[in-house]
């Protein structure tokens, strides 16, 4: 008897012939499906926070204070340390945008929050203050206490985000159901009343997420991570897979949604023009460092970082002349072995000799935070003025005759 | 569950099952001797029968489409030849006779393998890494690399001869007399027990290696995550989110390989000397009785054609992809 | 989670496994160790017996008392007609692993050409070489092999010695070739796909790679990966086909390969008389040799191939 098993469970194997599904909606019913009125009854302050605070909570503290929070990877080469020291705050109904190029940090960032790391990845400093309570010494069983009931998440690409075998209300009511306790009834009902929240005929909840369209599972993710009327929603790239129409829609949910229930956010993007439209503050990171944090207005306005300033030239005006296109040469360090001192001094246009060898301290001035050189402890926002290359003493060697 | 589907399956089954009786017709052609010359030589069919048998086959008109035609027809209607070693019994009646022992000890260890075997596989992908799925993984290479009849033999020689907990051949103890029903199961079970172990041990060698990697390729799939973070506990996100998912590789991978289970079925009746599907093979291979190798083979080909069949049903089921 | 950017994997997968590199690799691992060292002591045994224990006894050349239990001057004991079990064994090893070698031979030989062919050629030669696939995955192939066995005899005759191994056994090795392929043909297929999709092909067809230059540069090199790594376990599961033979009966009494010898116990009552002596050695042999190979080609396809490496 021979060895049948192939090596991988999935190696050589094909299901039977998927059929496309005649329901999936065209993009014309996607934009007819904002038309849908929410069922009557659902009103804001039915919406709003009625479940009481955890036990633990501090009523007069701020909403959410990280500090100093580090998360390292143990790789079979070293250590990555992809979270080198981030601190920021959000206050109630807030909406923090955390920018970013791939690779710096802002997802694990996010996910450090709630401890969803991979195996290999461990929070080795830092605090993470939410209403006064520090999440990070909790134990797992400890922690599970504050997932999706006080901190949610809107993961990217929610063809995959979400269980394909089972039904999207069925995965808006569990966590409903297993970790509020409510029956299996009152879950579906409030699933639904989720679903028509966001958008989406209550009917359409008995459809598998390979049924709807990108936009629709998008909003039912966002349906289930308002399940538990959580206090903090973290969106990581929820936009960034869908096509720009629906990107405006989702957008202007979040926006929606966040007036109705008062919901802080949290958004993850690369996309800087996401995080113009639809956030307070901005929280610009690189290489798992904070390099500027403050209101949209002030920092996309005028950008103090060098980094920030390339991101922003970066991003092509369409009401500017055309010009070429600005890259930042070079490419992120590699954090196992990131340089010392500041992290960006070796793409630095205005690198001095002191940001390669001292860490940047953050100074605070007019609301932003920046972590650079040019404003060093107790600058005022006028950046210092980077010396002049030293005067040619010696003459230039001369062939004599 | 669309009608289209299951249409179509059927429709490819029977398409597929029409080719093995046709793989049938060929083989029996090329067999050493002609068949005509194979029937003479019987000398316990009647005359009448070799003359009628001889007329439904067509053996004196050209090989296709004739005869092939009427091969065709004749299987179709349960006429699969005659035995020569059981004096020229119709090979239907000899495989029937022989059919129940074999369902009966193949079955039980079927159900039992897929039960152990998938909660095992299940448990120690989940937990991958820790000492349970070291050893559990461990435990199961070597018993997938054993062949079944070994393990038969080595249970026999320990339980059996040695201990002598369990009898040591047949289905049921020779010359018995049975009032009962419960009686005949009374002596039944002893004797089911070590094959049906042996079959049931190789098959969660196997069962569990093919779940305990479905989980595994899972575990990496991102609703898990999001599972997580949605804060279920991990038992839960085992069984409702992680199961149902890699269950759909895996029965797709058991249908594949009931082909080879088969073989190893047959040698553990051998082992036991259990009188099955399995016994009458080896006992038809070293008499040379083609035509009951041939039923058998054709029997046993149509069993799994028709146990993909289900297994496909059943993946429709499982995958509401498919369903549309 | 999100480790440093993970892009589209560029490099194409070739020259990242010249052999020595592969061997130190696998070696450092602790299945593919495992599965290397076996293999090196059964190839040892397998090439040299008679060194070991002499010439292959034969019911004349016996010295032994009939089932003896294992003894210093026998320390495997003997079987029925006095022939000492550890000569029986060793002697065994070289049959069960050239057969098993050849078959081997045969299975991917016939597996890889369908299976890469259909892979490339895509279309209606694949959709037709798959149902042909298929068709054999669903035979109980063991029967299959039983009937075959006896037609092949006719043809090949029997009696005489080819490549130093009687023709009984090659029947075996050709039954178990031609029925093995199957599963191994899939395989290659789906890893031959996978490959085809890589955007290193594409990428060289944009820049004006001809379809040659292509197959031989990019394709060729990945396939041998490929092939090598199933044909490990191909090897591991035509021993185990190879042995259900012999055990029923299709094996050689005079070039006894492990499975054969498992028939003779089996024959003989071994384990009703409690003879463990006469199975367990040869059984371990085969337990020992398939569970290497299979821990070696699961090592190998974990370092070979494609779609494994794209997920780590």
């Amino acid at each position: 008897m021979s060895l049948p098993i192939p090596p991988s469970a999935r190696d050589g194997i094909t299901p039977p012939d998927v059929e496309p599904d005649e329901l999936a909606p065209t993009p014309e019913t996607e934009l007819a499906v904002e038309e849908v009125a929410p069922a009557a009854g659902i009103t804001t302050a039915a919406m709003r926070r009625q479940r009481p605070l955890p036990k633990l909570a501090d009523p007069a503290a701020p909403l959410l204070v990280v500090d100093d929070l580090r998360t390292h990877f143990r790789v079979s080469s070293g250590t990555v340390r992809a979270v080198d020291g981030v601190s920021f705050r959000l206050d109630h109904g807030e909406a923090l945008g955390i920018a970013g190029e791939s690779g710096c940090g802002k997802t694990t960032t996010a996910l450090s929050l709630v401890r969803i790391l991979p195996a290999n990845a461990r929070i080795v400093s830092g605090s993470i203050s939410l209403m006064g309570i520090d999440l990070v010494p909790k134990t797992e069983t400890a922690l599970r206490r504050y997932r999706w009931r006080e901190i949610s998440i809107v993961f990217q690409g929610a063809m995959n985000a979400l269980n394909p075998v089972r039904r999207i209300r069925d995965q808006i009511a569990e966590p409903i159901e297993e970790r509020l306790g409510e029956s299996p009834k009152v879950a579906r009902k409030r699933a639904g009343d989720l679903l028509e929240l966001v958008g989406i005929p209550r009917k359409r909840g008995d459809a598998y997420p390979h049924q709807l369209s990108g936009g629709m599972r998008q909003r039912a993710m966002i349906a289930m991570a308002l399940a538990c009327d959580p206090a903090i929603v973290i969106g990581d790239e929820p936009t960034t897979a869908l096509d720009v129409m629906v990107q405006a829609q989702i957008l202007e949910l979040l926006e929606e949604l966040r007036r109705k229930l008062g919901l802080s956010l949290i958004l993850i993007t690369h996309d800087l023009s996401v995080i113009a439209e639809t956030c307070d503050r901005v929280m610009v990171m690189y290489a798992g460092r904070v390099a500027e944090e403050g209101p949209v207005d002030e920092v996309f306005r005028r950008p103090r970082h060098p980094y920030t300033q390339k991101l922003m030239a970066a991003f092509p005006n369409i009401h500017a002349d055309r010009r070429t296109l600005d890259v930042i040469p070079g490419s992120p360090p590699d954090l196992r072995d990131p340089p010392p001192g500041c992290r960006f001094a070796p793409r630095c246009p205005f690198v001095m000799a002191v940001c390669r060898e001292v860490v940047p301290p953050e100074t605070t001035f007019s609301g932003v935070r920046v972590a650079c050189h040019l404003y060093p402890a107790g600058s005022d926002g006028v950046p210092v003025t980077v010396p002049p290359p030293p005067a040619i003493d010696e003459a230039p060697v001369a062939a004599t005759g | 569950m669309a009608t289209r589907f299951i249409l179509r399956r059927l429709g490819q089954a029977a398409v597929t099952i029409l080719l093995i009786v046709i793989v049938n017709f060929l083989l029996f052609r090329a067999m050493p001797g002609s068949p005509d010359r194979i029937l003479a030589r019987n000398p316990y069919v009647s005359p009448q029968a070799i003359q009628q048998t001889r007329e439904r086959w067509g053996i004196d008109r050209p090989l296709i489409p004739d005869q092939l035609v009427r091969y065709v027809g004749a299987t179709l209607q349960g006429d699969l030849g005659f035995s020569f070693a059981q004096r020229g019994r119709p090979v239907t009646d000899v495989i029937a006779s022989r059919l129940g022992p074999t369902l009966l000890l193949f079955g039980l260890g079927e159900l039992l393998a897929i039960w152990i075997g998938l909660a095992l596989g299940a448990y120690a992908g989940w937990r991958r890494g820790g000492p349970i799925d070291l050893i559990g993984n461990g435990i199961s290479l070597i018993l997938y690399s054993m062949p079944y009849f070994l393990l038969g033999m080595i249970l026999l020689l320990i339980f059996a001869s040695t201990l002598h907990w369990f009898p040591t051949f047949g289905m049921t103890t020779i010359g018995a007399r049975f009032d009962s029903p419960v009686a005949y199961v009374a002596d039944l079970l002893p004797h089911l027990t070590l094959p049906v172990a042996t079959v049931a041990l190789g098959l969660i060698g196997q069962y569990s290696i093919l779940m305990r990697s479905s989980i595994i390729e899972t575990l990496s799939d991102e609703y898990i995550t999001t599972a997580r973070a949605k804060g279920i506990t991990e038992d839960r996100i085992l069984r409702a989110h992680a199961l149902p998912n890699a269950l759909l590789p895996t029965v797709s991978l058991i249908a594949i390989n009931l082909g080879y289970v088969v073989a190893g079925a047959i040698t553990v009746e051998v082992v036991f000397n259990w009188p099955g599907l399995g016994t009458l093979t080896v006992e038809a291979l070293s008499a040379r009785d083609y035509p009951v190798l041939q039923g058998v083979f054709l029997v046993l080909s149509i069993s799994v054609v028709l146990a993909n069949l289900v297994a496909d049903m059943i993946y429709g089921r499982l995958d509401p992809r498919v369903r549309s | 989670m999100t480790t440093p950017a993970a892009t589209v994997d560029l490099a194409p997968l070739a020259p990242t496994a010249p052999a020595e590199h592969l061997f130190r690799r696998i070696v450092s691992r602790p299945d593919g160790l495992f599965g290397l060292v076996i293999l090196a002591v059964f190839t040892v045994l397998a090439a040299v017996p008679d060194l070991l224990v002499g010439p292959l006894q034969t019911a004349v050349t016996a010295t032994g008392g009939r089932l003896q239990p294992p003894s210093l001057a026998y320390p495997l004991g003997t079987d029925e007609i006095g022939r000492d079990l550890l000569n029986l064994t060793i002697h065994g090893t070289r049959i069960s692993m050239v057969i098993g070698f050849l078959a081997t031979a045969i299975t991917i030989f016939i597996g890889g050409v369908i299976g890469i062919v259909g892979g490339f050629a895509g279309g209606r030669i694949d959709a037709v070489l798959m149902r042909i696939t298929d068709f054999f995955l669903v035979l109980p192939t063991f029967v299959l092999a039983l009937i075959l066995a006896p037609i092949i005899s006719d043809v090949i005759g029997t009696g005489s010695t080819m490549l130093g191994i009687r023709t009984t056994l090659i029947v075996i090795v050709i039954v178990v070739g031609i029925t093995s392929w199957a599963s191994c043909a899939r395989l290659l297929r789906a890893q031959t796909l996978s490959l085809k999709e890589r955007p290193f092909v594409d990428r060289a067809r944009v820049i004006g790679a001809g379809r040659t230059h292509i197959v031989v540069r990019h394709i060729l090199p990945n396939v041998v990966n490929l092939l090598v790594a199933n044909a490990v376990l191909t090897f591991a599961g035509a021993v185990l086909t190879e042995t259900t033979l012999s055990f029923v009966g299709l094996g050689d009494p005079f070039q006894p390969s492990w499975g054969q010898l498992l028939n003779a116990a089996e024959e003989v009552g071994a384990p009703n008389l409690g003879a463990w002596w006469y199975f367990v050695p040869p059984g371990a042999g085969i337990v020992l040799v398939v569970f290497a190979f299979t821990l070696l080609g699961t090592a190998l396809d974990d370092l070979l191939n494609p779609r494994r490496r794209t997920r780590r």
